[in-house]
């Protein structure tokens, strides 16, 4: 796996390399930072590549779903780690404004799912056969959702995926919003110390994944033609009857970017990195209370293979 | 709210105001429950019906908003220099320095006790390694408070110079204190661009209106004579006002400056939302993502001791002081000087101290064993409050009565069986001369068969506007009749509903359980003791921090929403309970005292009643609380007016999220006027 993100690496530098100009040196580039670990060390890691290019970096902190205000007035330069199933509207606005442009996929490879912390395969046997929910939806039944099963959904603003594999698969659960990530962490949590059964929808890469031990549930491969052909997958009368399609995660930047910092914008648009490389870090700062700027410099000085190819093919 | 109409019928001929009101909404509730199943839209307001106010308020926003945009903008420009140099400022200043003065401050002010609660906190919040953020979050509230302040002091004073204005400016600053900021956060953004400016703006708008309302009350208070010996020294009306009325006024203005600080400082989690700015908010954000109880409630902690200090050493600027020995403070500078100098080198940096972790841990490991070993009462507990209290309460007891909650099936015939029952009630209450409660007792039940989130709107509009007719007259019942039905044609009804359903529970919960509570803290003082500071903690601390323990205990869900609403809205309830009975009157306490009235006698005849326009307006407090934190509840996962103000800000979308935010503000206003005016008119009976 290692070996295939670093050819995929060598590919894309090999596809678009030529030394740009630096551009503004004397200016800082501002790096959005977002709320969650892993975007935490993507941004220091691709600061960190613009620092050993020449430039001068500053970290800024904001709120994912508020950011682009900012992007769009150059406030902010660019953010390095969006999620296509989390994404604000404000974004789809302003990229049709052309104030901000994406600038290509980070590489990450994301899966989101239904998915449980590992004793409730216990409470419910059968799991991770999707089938076996239909038989112990009772187990996973509370007050609200009486006399359906209680699955945890994403905040509402996230959207509403997990309630249409309910529908789609005519699973008897009842899909409830978390309201926010920490309410998803809080139910994982409370779930494993207690082994209380729990029915969830989640994603990786996430540092919880391991923490809690959370498995996916098996559905039909999501395919192209399952949202949108009711016949396909085993309810024949319904669509998004399988899995999530997978999500896409990828860059933006402030639209003035391109002729500001030359370099740095093709750095930026370069730049990628993979789950094998985030998760370990994720691993050290969440897990075992590293700091990121530790933890981030530690990996550049022993991976330089990986990032230094796209710093120099931008600089040289 | 029906709860408040005890106005007694004098006799069954002629009906009092009360009872004519009470007869109608019963027989409005009557008719809507016979059509129910001819007429569907009395229930439900048809979609069709609905206009697309939440686009119009969008577009014209949008227009608006970007006319303003660059003079906005340059005033953003302007804060930021303020906002850099106090960062600056506090950011350079070397740790030892700035307890040194701080305490040399609290000395100055109040003492050795004051001087010992500066140290301690300060040093508290050195420990935690915090420090560094915490000198962001001051400095934010360093440049806020000033804004704050000169806006509130403008409009107070202007407000006492244009009476005619009074009114209109009540209006706003209840609109300023009711709008959730959430709401309001995304044409912020627009207008001011990114950055600490808007969580600046943001909290002066919050922080300002407790300004201009202690400066309206201090000045109103001036009594007549200063006043006219002004006029008679022949001042301008300018020197009258700046030399003879502000300086009379001026311990209320500190009040106002104390509640000033307090507000800015609650705000700073909101600010950090936005981010662009790395403050000791964003860390109880980041802490709180990933659930970690015991850090983001260490983080919370450094938020409250800052408002515990600023409030204790502000709210001696509102009391009369004694002079302490200035050699003291000179002394204290001193040492701290000689104490940098000597130990610069050895100086550690704050950023790395970890002293609290381990206290951190502790805390987190213990909520895992404590829901460990409680699960199973407290998923009792959770699910019976929900089957038998709060289910009812929003779709009724006709579709909350179930086989798998209550053991049996609710049939039509058990409504009658109720109606019934309510019925014969109310005419044995007319009978013995209590028309009005007899009716309000009925529509109660009528309201429990329905549930609230199932009321016909006719009935709704209908209880309302008799309510606000027997609170405050016409006008009132006009205000509140046409704000409701703005509410009714932009499509939120259905989530105002829920909204009023959940806060309409938390605030009966918190008017009975805060009101005990303020009680026992009046009659026995250690119990004030042990409440005043958790009071002062649920007002200050971040609520998001408490929402991972509610989490952890009762999950995702209305009950947690429920429950974390109560523990912020309980607190003004239980303060103006115990401030209201406590303060009673010298002469009246000796009068009863003097005709023998025993302890409890003199409780319900002589306090109580002189207390309860306080009480009032403390349930009237607690009622803004409420829905003030139906927005933070949102996070746990609801489904009011609340979520739909933190969709549009995850959306940008200003026109859902102003809506909304002022169908919140309407019902809250509604309800804060309706209250009012019972404490009016309790008042006016006692002769206040």
């Amino acid at each position: 796996m290692k070996k295939l993100s670093v050819s995929l690496l060598a590919m894309t530098v090999a596809g678009s390399a030529y030394a740009a100009d630096m551009g503004a040196v004397d200016e800082p580039i501002k790096l959005a930072i977002n709320e969650w670990t892993g975007q935490h060390v993507t941004t220091h890691v691709a600061g960190e590549m613009l620092k050993a290019a020449g430039y001068n970096v500053e970290f800024v902190t904001a709120g994912m779903m508020n950011q682009f205000q900012a992007i769009a007035d150059g406030d902010i330069t660019a953010t390095l780690e969006i999620w296509s199933s989390n994404v604000s509207d404000e974004y789809a606005k302003k990229i049709e404004e052309g104030t901000v442009v994406e600038i290509g996929d980070l590489g990450l490879d994301a899966k989101e799912g239904i998915a449980y912390p590992a004793h409730v395969a216990e409470l419910c046997p059968g799991l991770p056969a999707w089938e076996a929910l239909k038989d112990c939806a009772q187990v996973f039944a509370t007050a609200e959702t009486l006399p359906g099963g209680r699955l945890v959904d994403y905040p509402a603003d996230w959207g509403t995926p997990g309630a249409d594999r309910m529908v789609g698969l005519e699973l008897p659960f009842k899909a409830v919003p978390a309201g926010s990530e920490g309410a998803l962490i809080a139910e994982l949590r409370a779930s494993t110390e207690r082994k209380s059964p729990l029915l969830i929808t989640f994603w990786q890469p996430h540092w919880a994944m391991s923490a809690y031990d959370v498995q996916f549930v098996d559905l039909p491969v999501g395919e192209e033609a399952c949202f949108n052909d009711p016949a396909w997958g085993p309810n024949p009368n319904a669509v998004n009857d399988c899995d999530f399609s997978p999500s896409r995660i990828f860059k933006a930047s402030w639209s003035g970017m391109e002729d500001k910092w030359p370099a740095a914008f093709e750095i930026l648009s370069n730049f990628e990195l993979a789950v094998e490389d985030q998760q370990p870090m994720m691993g050290a700062i969440d897990v075992d209370g590293g700091q990121v700027e530790e933890v981030v410099a530690a990996w550049m000085a022993e991976n330089e293979d990986k990032w230094r190819p796209v710093v120099d093919a931008a600089t040289q | 709210m029906t709860a408040v109409t005890d106005i007694p019928a004098q006799s069954d001929l002629r009906l009092t105001v009360g009872a004519k009101a009470a007869l109608i909404t019963v027989v409005v509730g009557a008719l809507c429950l016979a059509l129910e199943s001819v007429a569907p839209w009395l229930v439900k307001w048809p979609a069709a019906w609905e206009l697309p106010a939440t686009q119009w308020v969008g577009a014209f926003l949008d227009w608006f908003l970007n006319g303003i945009k660059p003079a906005m903008r340059l005033f953003s420009d302007l804060m930021a220099y303020p906002m850099n140099w106090a960062n600056f400022l506090l950011g350079s200043t070397p740790w030892p320095i700035l307890i040194g003065l701080v305490t040399a401050l609290g000395w100055y002010l109040g003492g050795l006790p004051m001087a010992a609660l500066g140290f301690f906190g300060l040093c508290f919040v050195l420990a935690s390694g915090y420090w560094a953020e915490s000198m962001n979050t001051l400095a934010l509230v360093a440049v806020s408070v000033p804004v704050a302040l000169t806006v509130g002091g403008t409009i107070g004073i202007l407000a006492n110079e244009v009476p005619r204005v009074k009114s209109f400016v009540q209006a706003v600053l209840d609109i300023m204190q009711t709008v959730p900021t959430f709401a309001y956060l995304t044409p912020l953004l627009l207008l001011f661009g990114f950055g600490p400016v808007v969580g600046l703006i943001a909290s002066a708008i919050y922080a300002a209106p407790p300004m201009a309302r202690n400066v309206m009350l201090g000045l109103e208070r001036v009594e007549p004579e200063i006043k006219e010996a002004a006029i008679m020294s022949g001042g301008t009306r300018f020197q009258q006002l700046f030399q003879v009325e502000i300086p009379a006024a001026a311990t209320q203005i500190m009040v106002g400056v104390n509640q000033c600080l307090m507000a800015a400082l609650s705000m700073v989690i909101i600010a950090a939302v936005i981010g662009g700015f790395n403050d000791i908010g964003w860390e109880v954000l980041l802490t709180m993502r990933k659930a970690q109880f015991g850090e983001s409630l260490m983080a919370g902690l450094v938020i409250v001791v800052f408002a515990v200090v600023i409030d204790r050493m502000s709210g001696t600027l509102a009391t009369e002081r004694k002079q302490y020995d200035r050699r003291v403070v000179w002394a204290v500078l001193g040492f701290t000087a000689l104490f940098t100098a000597a130990f610069w080198a050895w100086l550690p940096n704050p950023s790395e101290l970890t002293l609290l972790d381990p206290v951190a841990e502790a805390v987190d490991s213990g909520l895992t064993a404590f829901t460990q070993a409680n699960g199973p009462w407290l998923d009792a507990l959770k699910n019976n409050s929900l089957f038998y209290v709060l289910l009812p309460l929003r779709i009724g007891l006709d579709q909350a009565v179930l086989p798998f909650t209550w053991g049996f099936q609710w049939t039509s015939g058990m409504s009658y069986g109720l109606f019934a029952f309510g019925g014969a009630v109310a005419g044995l209450m007319a009978w013995r001369g209590q028309l009005t409660a007899g009716l309000v007792i009925l529509t109660l039940i009528g309201m429990l068969e329905t549930g609230i989130s199932n009321l016909p709107w006719p009935f709704v509009l209908t209880a309302v506007g008799a309510l606000s007719y027997v609170a405050g007259g016409w006008r009132l019942a006009a205000l509140s009749v046409g704000l409701l039905c703005t509410i009714l044609v932009s499509g939120l009804w259905e989530r105002a509903l829920l909204s009023l359903y959940l806060s309409g529970a938390a605030v009966f919960t918190c008017a009975v359980v805060g009101g005990l509570i303020g009680l026992a803290s009046a009659v026995w003082s250690p119990v004030w003791k042990v409440v005043r500071p958790i009071c002062d903690m649920l007002q200050t601390i971040p609520l998001f921090v408490f929402l991972i323990p509610v989490l952890m205990v009762f999950q995702i869900g209305e009950f947690s929403a429920f429950l974390a609403i109560c523990a912020y809205a309980i607190v003004p309830m239980i303060r103006y309970t115990r401030h209201g009975l406590v303060n009673t009157p010298d002469e009246m306490m000796e009068a009863a005292i003097s005709s023998g009235a025993t302890e409890w006698q003199i409780m319900r005849d002589v306090r109580a009643p002189y207390a309860a326009p306080t009480i009032l307006l403390g349930l009237n407090q607690t009622i803004l609380y409420a829905f003030a934190m139906l927005v933070i509840a949102a996070l746990i996962g609801t489904t009011g007016l609340g979520q739909s103000i933190y969709l549009a800000l995850g959306q940008a979308d200003v026109g859902l999220g102003i809506s909304a935010g002022a169908a919140m503000a309407i019902l809250a206003l509604i309800a804060d006027r309706i209250v009012q005016g019972f404490a009016e008119e309790q008042r006016k009976a006692l002769g206040l």
